[in-house]
């Protein structure tokens, strides 16, 4: 045949002329759950810190996504590998102010706290403290900054319980 | 031989580090892309529950003004008007004072306070006589054998400032070096010179309740070190210091 290609073609000449996917590597479709535990290496010959999260907390929301941006960018930029960057669920407070000036008044302020972690792995001793000076000296005012090692109690906090397999576990063992 | 010991004698000085209590003034380009910002996000947004509130109990008022008929029903509800709690909250705004950025130790430039500059970092320096000269360093102390140098550098601190201060040092390894020789006179087989290793370490507590001796000591920025330090020191020092 003159016509190399053996395209099957329904009425016109040009039916699948874009297909491309039959091309491509197959793919594993993914898990949806997540595994647990990474490797942790703290204080190994080469100085290494292991999962390490900084947690940015304020009450104004644009500015602690901005200052997780930039931490993210930051470490980006100096070659620090992010493994995760989450945001934690917003906590609401209320508050409540009792004036007992005649009247009783009831002021009610509603207050926010938002939370956003980055996290690192594979810091050196040697840069972590210039790191942590860098961040420390661009933090903008109502920021609290909290660097602290990753544990697996942390990972549980981010999940929500669930209370119907918990009862099936318990009656079944 | 491998035992034999090197000329340079070792010595681990502190850089103590006050850090910045309020956030440095916008420059001017950064001012107007604020107000910019700020305008842009004003023109865009929505009414929020407050101003909606408002706006309705305006309209109520109006037409009660301009028609005397009373609708019981929706009257129930506004005990408290948006209007009074926006002034309520206008009043209680104005009672409130916020401290002096520049404080009176600024007006002084008196250097031994640590209230001035609350916008960067302040380090200590103290006069310490090194052969014949007195001159300004950080506070440096030799080293022993058989101890790491931080705690050599956290000796010196504690030699200048007295025991109990809460400072937090910045991990195990130096941030600089500094080495010189020792002039002609002095030297000998075993001095030839010396090297001072710096650390750094974040002053936690503000108040520094100093008992032990003083013997002049200096809080100063960064951009005031030159008045200070001899040239070379100084290269070495502004190496590892961030505005």
């Amino acid at each position: 045949a003159l016509l190399a290609s053996h395209r099957s073609y329904r009425s016109r000449p040009t039916h699948g002329i874009g297909r491309f996917k039959y091309l491509l590597p197959k793919e594993v479709p993914k898990r949806r759950k997540e595994k647990v535990q990474m490797k942790e290496i703290s204080a190994g010959t080469e100085y290494q810190y292991g999962d390490i999260n900084i947690q940015l907390t304020s009450h104004d929301l644009c500015l602690v996504e901005r200052f997780a941006q930039y931490v993210h960018r930051l470490c980006n930029r100096l070659c620090i590998r992010v493994t995760e960057s989450y945001a934690m669920p917003t906590k609401t407070n209320e508050v409540l102010f009792l004036e007992e000036r005649g009247s009783k008044m009831q002021l009610d302020a509603v207050l926010t706290t938002h939370q956003r972690v980055v996290q690192i792995r594979g810091l050196s001793s040697t840069f972590a403290p210039i790191l942590l000076e860098v961040i420390q000296s661009s933090q903008p005012e109502g920021v609290h900054l909290l660097m602290k090692q990753h544990t697996e109690a942390d990972f549980k906090s981010r999940l929500k319980a669930r209370p119907e397999l918990e009862e099936l576990l318990a009656e079944m063992s | 031989s491998a035992a034999a010991r090197r000329p340079w004698r070792l010595f681990g000085a502190m850089c103590l580090l006050r850090l910045p209590r309020i956030t440095q003034p916008l420059e001017k380009e950064e001012e107007e892309v604020a107000a910019l910002m700020e305008q842009i996000e004003l023109e865009r947004s929505l009414y929020s529950d407050h101003e909606m509130r408002k706006l309705e109990e305006e309209e109520q008022l109006k037409k009660k003004m301009e028609s005397l008929y009373d609708e019981d029903e929706a009257h129930g509800k506004t005990v408290i008007m948006a209007q009074d709690l926006e002034e309520k909250w206008e009043q209680k705004f104005l009672r409130f004072k916020a401290a002096p950025r520049i404080t009176d130790a600024d007006k002084s430039n008196d250097r031994t306070s640590l209230n001035r500059k609350l916008d960067s970092n302040l380090m200590l320096l103290v006069k310490q006589k090194i052969g014949n000269q007195e001159l300004w360093l950080l506070p440096q102390v030799e080293w022993q054998p058989g101890e790491t140098l931080r705690s050599t550098a956290e000796r010196a601190m504690a030699t200048f400032l007295g025991d109990h201060i809460q400072a937090k040092v910045l991990g195990n390894a130096p941030f600089g070096i500094y080495k010189y020789k020792f002039p002609k006179a002095m030297r000998t087989e075993n001095n030839v010179g010396a090297k001072v290793f710096f650390f750094k370490a974040f002053l936690q507590s503000s108040d520094l309740s100093q008992a032990k001796l003083k013997a002049d000591y200096l809080w100063v920025t960064k951009k005031e070190l030159g008045d200070h330090l001899q040239s070379e020191y100084l290269k070495k020092v502004n190496r590892f210091l961030l505005d």
